[in-house]
C-alpha cells in the first residue's frame, strides 16, 4: 500500500506544536466551566454532581462526560490540587492552563486515530482524497478556534463520532458503530440531532434483512437494543438508582433559553431576525403592526431572548417540528438506499436541519455539519461545490467567538490558510461527476466566497473605526446573515446532490 | 511526542504513481536527494506539491504558515515582562519609540542615557520614529514621555509584536524569498526543493525566538544583509552596497559581515579583469547612501540649533567635551555652525560603539568567555585583551575573506559570510549571545544551495541552529520562555529530521562514508551533552558557591560547537572554492 504524504501523524505533530504555542491565548468562560466540572467530579460524591451549583456553570453534559472529567481530575490532582476546589472560582494558575489546554491536545489523539481509521477504510483511488479530507478535519479552523483557543473538547468527541461512522462502513462492525454512537450520546447530547440518521441506517442494515424490509433480524435487534441499554445503563444507572434522572434532564435540556443564542448562529432564525429588523423600518409604510415591547430590547442579537417586533414569535414546538420534518426527508432515501455514502449524507443533512431550524442553536454546532460533510465532500465535484460555501460560511461564522485583538490574526489568517489550502487541494482531487453540474450554483458560490473578504475587513476593522463601540450588533448581524446565506445555500445545493445521486 | 516517521525505503514505481494521481502534468523534478520518498517530515509536507502546484500557489501558503507560527509564539511573554526596575529589550525598543516621537532629533542620542539610551545607528531611530508615530495614533499614552516607561499594556504588546512582524514581512521575508530563488537557480536546484529550503529557513527557531518572543528587530538588519547578498547574486553591485549600508545603519552588528561584503565587491572589481568604473560606482554609491542615512540626523540637528534647542537641554555653561576624539575639539571652533553636527555624529558613534565596555558582558558562548573559565581574563589589562581579541578575530576572518577576494564566486557567498561572522562571534570584543543569529543566517541559507538539503549540509546547518538556540536558552528561561523554546526548536528539528527527533540526517540511505561517521559521532556527542544539560538544569540547582555553573557549562559546550561550525564553514569554503583541489573533488561531491 502506497504511503501518502504527509501522514496524519506528521500533521498532528506540527499542529500540536502550534496548539502548544497557543496556550497563553484568550480563553472563554468555557475554560472556567470545565475547571469547575473537574472540581465537581473530583471533590464531590457522584450523587451530588448534578445538584452542585456553587458556580453558575453547573454540570450540564451527560454522565460519560462527567466520568471523563473525573478521570482527568485524577491527573489534575498531581498537577495543581487548587484547581479542584469547587469554591475556587475563576482559578487559572499557569499549571491549570497548561494542564487543561494539554488535555485538549491529548484527547484529540482520538480524532487522529479515528481519521486514520477513515483513511484506512477507503480503498483505491479515493484513498488520496480520504487522506486530504482527514487532514482537513484534523487541521480544521473550527476545532482550532473552538477547542484550542475558546476551549472545549470537541476534537475528542468528533473523533468518537467519526470512529462510529467509519465502523458503520463495514457490515461486521455495525453493532459496534451503534454502541459507539450511544456512548457518544452519553457524553454530549448535542449529537442527538444526528441520531435519526443512525436509527434509520441501523434499523435498515442491521435489524432488517438486506433482502427484504419485512424480515426482521431478531438476534441483531436484541444485540443492538441490549447493547444500547447497557451503555445508557452504565451512564445513567447510578443516577437512576437515586431517582436523579429528572434533575439531570432539566440540566441537559434547559428549554427556558431563547430562540437565538447570545450570538446569532447563522441559521434560518438569523435570517428571520434580519427580516424582522428590516420590517421594523418598513412596517409603518406598509401598515403592519409593531409590537412595541419588542422594540425595547435595543441590544437585540447581543444578549438573551430575542423577541420579534413584526413577524410572529417562534415557539420551541415550531422549531422542533421543522427540524424533524427536514430530517425526515433525507431519511426516506436512506431507508430505501442504505449505502454508507447515503448514510454520511443523511447524517450531514440531519446536522443541517437541526442547525438551521433548531432551538437555541449555538454557532459552534456548525461543526455538526462540516465534519460529517468533509468525509464525503470529495466524492465528486458536485459534492465539492455544495461543500465550498459551507466551508467558508461555517468558519467565518465562528469569528465572533474570538474578539480579542491578539487572536484576530490567528483566526483570520489560519482560516484563510485552511480555505486556500484545502479548497485548492480538494479541487485537484475531486473527480468529475457523471452528472452535469449546476452552472448557476457554481457561479453563486464563487461570488459568495469573494464577498467574505470585504465582510471580514468591515467587521473587524472598518466598523470599529467608523462607529467605535456603537451598533455593536451590526457586525454580528452581517456575519450571521452572510453565513446564514452560505449555510442555507449549501444545504439546498447538497439536498439536490443527495437526491439526484 | 514520538511519531512514526515515514519508512525510508519505498519502491520508485509507487512514487510515480502517486504523482500521477493528482497531477495533470507529470513534470517530476529528477534532481536532488528527494526523489523517491521524503527523507524528512518537511519534505513530506510539501510532497503533494511536487510537480503540481506552481510556486505562486505555494508561496502564499508558506508565508501564511510561517506568519502564524510567529504570531502564536508572540503570545508568550517578552524580555523584561513585568520585571522592574529596568525591564528589558522590549522596554528599550518601546522607549526609543517614545524618545524619537517626543523629542527633537538632536536629543535622541543624548536623552537620559541611563534609561535605555538609544545606542543603535540612525536607521533604527527612524524606524522607531515611524512605529512610534503609528502607535501614537492608536493610543498616545503608549509613547508619552516619561509616564510610559515600563508600560505593560497588553494592547501595546500586540502593537509591538505587530511592528516586528510587519517589519520582518516587509524586509527579511521578501529578501529571503528572492535570495532562495536566485541561489537555488544558480545551484541548479529544482523549484520544489527550493520551496522546502524556504520553509526551513523561515521556520529557523533562533530568529523567531529572539525577535518574536524575546523581542527585537534583528530580522530587519538580517533582511538587509540578505537583500545585499541576493543583489550580489544578480550582479547588482550598487544595490548590494546600498542594502548593506542600510543593514549597517540599522544595527552596527552587521559589521560582522562587512569584511565579506568588502572582499566580494572588491574582488568582483578585480577579477576576472580590473573594472575601475564598477569600483568607483560602488565607492560613490556607498558614500552617498551613508550620507543619505545621516542626512535626517544632520539636518535635524541644524534645524534644532537654529531654533535654540540643545542636544542636552538642562546643561548651562560651556558645551561638554566630546565623548570620543577629545583632541579634536582643540582643532575645531566650538561656536562654528558645523560644530553641533560633529558633536552629534560623535555622540552617535560613541553610543553605537561602546569601546569602554569589557571584553564580554554576559556569559556568551564565544572563545573568550570559554577561555575565562580556565584563565581568569579579568586580571589582564584591557588594552592587552583588546589587542588579543583584534588579532584573533583578524586571524579567523582573513582566510575566508582572502578566498572570497580572489575567488569572487556567487556560490561561495553564504559560506564566506558564515565563516566571517563565526570568526567575529567567536573572537571579537563585546559579543552578545543573541549575536549568534548573525553567523546562523548565512549558514542557514546554505539549505537553498546545491545539495543543501542533502544529509551533510542539513546535518551541519541543523547542528549550528540547534546549538545556537541552546546557547540562548539561559537568556530565554530568565523570562520563562521555556515552552516556546522547546516547541520551536523541537519542531524545527522534527521538520528537518534532526536529532533529537530523528537520526535520518546521519544514518539514512546507504552506508555512510567515514566523514559521515565522524560527523555523526561529533554531533552525537554534542546533542547528548545538550540533552543531558537540559535534564541537569531542570532537575538540579547549581551548588550555592557556583550559581552560574549551568550557564558556564553551556558556554563551554557552545563555544566548542561553534568553533566546529566555523571550521566546517571554512573547510567547505576551501573545498568549494577549488583553490586547493581541482574539479575532480567537486564532481565527487555533487554526484
Amino acid at each position: 500500500m502506497a504511503e501518502i504524504y504527509p501522514s496524519l501523524a506528521q500533521c498532528a505533530i506540527v499542529a500540536a506544536a502550534f496548539k502548544i504555542l497557543l496556550f497563553p491565548a484568550y480563553k472563554s468562560t468555557d475554560f472556567e466551566v470545565h475547571r469547575n466540572w473537574l472540581a465537581i467530579t473530583h471533590s464531590l460524591p457522584l450523587w451530588e454532581w448534578y445538584y452542585e451549583k456553587t458556580s453558575e456553570w453547573t454540570l450540564d453534559y451527560p454522565p460519560f462526560f462527567a466520568y471523563f472529567e473525573w478521570i482527568m481530575s485524577q491527573v489534575a490532582n498531581l498537577v495543581d490540587p487548587s484547581m479542584l476546589r469547587v469554591f475556587n472560582l475563576e482559578y487559572d494558575s499557569w499549571e491549570t492552563v497548561y494542564f487543561q489546554r494539554f488535555t485538549v491536545i491529548i484527547t484529540e489523539l482520538l480524532l487522529v486515530y479515528a481519521l486514520q481509521m477513515f483513511v484506512d477504510s477507503s480503498r483505491g483511488a479515493s484513498k488520496r482524497a480520504a487522506q486530504a479530507a482527514a487532514i482537513s478535519i484534523l487541521l480544521s479552523p473550527g476545532l482550532l478556534i473552538i477547542d484550542h483557543i475558546h476551549f472545549q473538547y470537541n476534537g475528542c468527541m468528533y473523533g468518537i463520532l467519526i470512529a462510529s461512522m467509519v465502523l458503520a462502513r463495514d457490515r461486521s462492525t455495525l453493532l459496534l458503530s451503534g454502541l459507539t454512537f450511544a456512548a457518544l450520546l452519553c457524553m454530549k447530547h448535542i449529537y442527538l440531532y444526528l441520531a435519526p440518521a443512525y436509527f434509520v441506517f441501523l434499523l435498515r442494515t442491521y435489524c432488517l434483512s438486506p433482502k427484504s424490509i419485512f424480515r426482521i433480524q431478531f438476534i441483531n435487534c436484541l444485540k443492538l437494543g441490549g447493547g444500547i441499554a447497557a451503555v445508557f445503563g452504565i451512564a445513567f444507572g447510578p443516577f437512576a438508582l437515586k431517582g436523579q434522572i429528572p434533575q439531570i434532564m432539566s440540566r441537559l435540556f434547559p428549554f427556558s433559553r431563547g430562540l437565538c443564542h447570545a450570538y446569532w448562529a447563522p441559521n434560518v432564525w438569523a435570517m428571520y431576525s434580519f427580516v424582522d429588523r428590516l420590517l421594523i423600518l418598513l412596517a409603518p409604510r406598509i401598515g403592519l403592526p409593531i409590537k412595541t415591547d419588542a422594540l425595547q430590547s435595543v441590544t437585540r442579537g447581543l444578549v438573551g431572548d430575542t423577541a420579534f417586533a413584526v413577524l410572529p414569535d417562534i415557539t420551541p414546538r415550531v422549531c422542533f417540528a421543522l427540524t424533524l420534518l427536514f430530517q425526515a426527508i433525507p431519511l426516506v432515501k436512506l431507508f430505501i438506499q442504505p449505502t454508507w455514502d447515503t448514510f454520511v449524507g443523511a447524517v450531514t443533512l440531519c446536522g443541517y436541519a437541526s442547525f438551521l431550524f433548531g432551538w437555541h442553536v449555538h454557532e459552534k454546532a456548525i461543526l455538526l455539519v462540516i465534519i460529517p460533510f468533509s468525509l464525503i465532500a470529495l466524492k465528486d465535484r458536485r459534492y465539492l461545490s455544495a461543500f465550498r460555501p459551507l466551508a467558508v460560511a461555517g468558519h467565518v461564522s465562528l469569528f465572533p467567538l474570538l474578539f480579542t485583538p491578539a487572536e484576530f490574526p490567528i483566526k483570520t489568517v489560519y482560516t484563510i490558510f485552511w480555505l486556500v489550502l484545502f479548497l485548492m487541494v480538494f479541487d485537484h482531487l475531486a473527480p468529475a461527476s457523471s452528472r452535469p453540474r449546476f452552472f448557476l450554483f457554481d457561479r453563486f458560490s464563487t461570488l459568495y466566497i469573494t464577498v467574505s473578504i470585504p465582510l471580514i475587513v468591515y467587521c473587524s476593522l472598518v466598523h470599529g473605526i467608523v462607529f467605535g463601540k456603537r451598533y455593536e450588533f451590526l457586525p454580528l448581524m452581517f456575519t450571521s446573515s452572510y453565513s446564514a446565506i452560505g449555510v442555507v445555500g449549501s444545504w439546498v445545493g447538497f439536498m439536490v446532490v443527495y437526491f439526484t445521486s | 511526542m514520538a511519531a512514526p516517521s515515514p519508512s525510508p525505503h519505498k519502491p520508485r514505481r509507487k512514487a510515480r504513481q502517486r504523482v500521477g494521481n493528482g497531477a495533470s502534468s507529470l513534470t517530476t523534478t529528477e534532481t536532488g536527494p528527494l526523489v523517491r520518498t521524503p527523507s524528512f517530515p518537511l519534505a513530506a509536507f510539501l510532497w503533494p506539491a511536487r510537480g503540481v502546484a506552481s510556486e505562486w500557489e505555494l508561496l502564499p501558503l508558506i508565508l501564511m504558515g510561517a506568519g502564524l507560527f510567529r504570531w502564536a509564539a508572540g503570545l508568550w511573554g517578552y524580555s523584561g515582562f513585568e520585571k522592574p526596575p529596568m525591564f528589558g529589550d522590549y522596554e528599550a525598543q518601546r522607549h526609543w519609540m517614545e524618545i524619537t516621537t517626543q523629542l527633537p532629533i538632536s536629543q535622541w542620542y543624548s536623552h537620559d542615557l541611563q534609561w535605555w539610551g538609544l545606542d543603535y545607528p540612525p536607521l533604527t531611530a527612524y524606524h522607531s520614529w515611524l512605529c512610534g508615530k503609528i502607535g501614537s495614533l492608536i493610543d498616545p499614552s503608549w509613547f508619552a514621555l516619561y509616564t510610559s516607561r515600563g508600560s505593560s499594556d497588553p494592547t501595546l504588546k500586540i502593537f509591538m509584536r505587530a511592528t516586528v512582524l510587519v517589519s520582518e514581512y516587509l524586509i527579511y521575508v521578501p529578501a529571503v524569498v528572492v535570495f532562495v530563488r536566485r541561489f537555488s537557480r544558480l545551484s541548479n536546484v529544482a523549484t520544489w526543493t527550493s520551496s522546502v529550503a524556504l520553509v526551513a529557513i523561515l521556520m529557523q527557531p533562533a530568529t523567531i525566538l529572539i525577535d518574536h518572543v524575546h523581542f527585537q528587530y534583528n530580522t530587519v538588519m538580517l533582511g538587509f544583509v540578505t537583500a545585499s547578498m541576493s543583489s550580489m547574486l544578480a550582479d547588482r553591485y550598487l544595490w548590494a552596497a546600498i542594502f548593506f549600508v542600510a543593514a549597517l545603519g540599522f544595527k552596527q552588528m552587521a559589521l560582522y559581515y562587512a569584511f565579506s561584503v568588502f572582499a566580494y565587491l572588491l574582488g568582483s572589481c578585480l577579477f576576472p579583469r580590473i573594472n575601475i568604473s564598477r569600483f568607483l560606482g560602488i565607492a560613490a554609491i556607498t558614500t552617498a547612501s551613508f550620507a543619505l542615512l545621516l542626512l535626517p540626523l544632520v539636518a535635524g540637528t541644524l534645524y534644532d540649533v537654529n531654533n535654540g534647542i540643545d542636544s542636552i537641554p538642562d546643561l548651562d555653561g560651556p558645551p561638554p567635551s566630546l565623548p570620543l576624539f577629545q583632541g579634536l575639539s582643540e582643532y575645531l571652533d566650538t561656536d562654528a555652525l558645523y560644530y553641533p553636527i560633529v558633536e552629534q555624529l560623535i555622540q552617535m558613534i560613541h553610543r553605537v560603539f561602546p569601546f569602554a565596555r569589557g571584553l564580554f558582558e554576559d556569559k556568551v558562548a564565544n572563545f573568550w568567555c570559554a577561555l575565562n573559565v580556565v584563565i581568569k581574563l579579568k586580571k589582564y589589562p584591557s588594552e592587552l585583551l583588546q589587542r588579543g581579541a583584534l588579532l584573533a578575530t583578524l586571524a579567523s576572518i582573513v582566510p575566508p575573506n582572502l578566498i572570497l577576494l580572489f575567488r569572487p564566486r556567487k556560490h561561495l557567498l553564504p559560506l564566506a559570510f558564515a565563516s566571517t561572522a563565526w570568526g567575529f562571534f567567536l573572537f571579537s570584543y563585546q559579543v552578545h549571545e543573541k549575536s549568534v543569529l548573525l553567523p546562523l543566517m548565512p549558514m542557514t541559507l546554505l539549505l537553498a544551495g546545491s545539495q543543501g538539503l542533502a544529509k551533510s549540509t542539513r546535518a551541519w546547518v541543523g547542528f549550528a541552529n540547534l546549538l545556537g538556540c541552546w546557547t540562548m536558552f539561559p537568556l530565554l528561561q530568565r523570562v520563562d520562555l521555556r515552552v516556546p523554546y522547546a516547541v520551536l526548536t523541537l519542531l524545527w528539528a522534527y521538520l528537518l529530521g534532526l536529532p533529537p527527533t530523528s537520526l535520518s540526517a546521519y544514518l539514512q540511505e546507504g552506508s555512510p562514508r567515514w566523514t559521515e561517521w565522524l560527523t555523526f559521532f561529533i554531533h552525537g556527542f554534542f546533542y547528548l551533552a545538550m540533552g543531558l544539560w537540559h535534564v541537569l538544569e531542570f532537575t538540579l540547582k547549581p551548588p550555592p558557591e557556583k550559581p552560574d555553573l549551568w550557564v558556564v557549562i553551556n558556554v563551554g559546550i557552545g563555544a566548542a560547537g561553534f568553533s566546529l561550525c566555523y571550521l566546517w564553514c571554512l573547510g567547505s569554503l576551501v573545498m568549494e572554492s577549488e583553490l586547493l583541489f581541482r574539479p575532480r573533488v567537486k564532481k565527487a561531491k555533487t554526484q
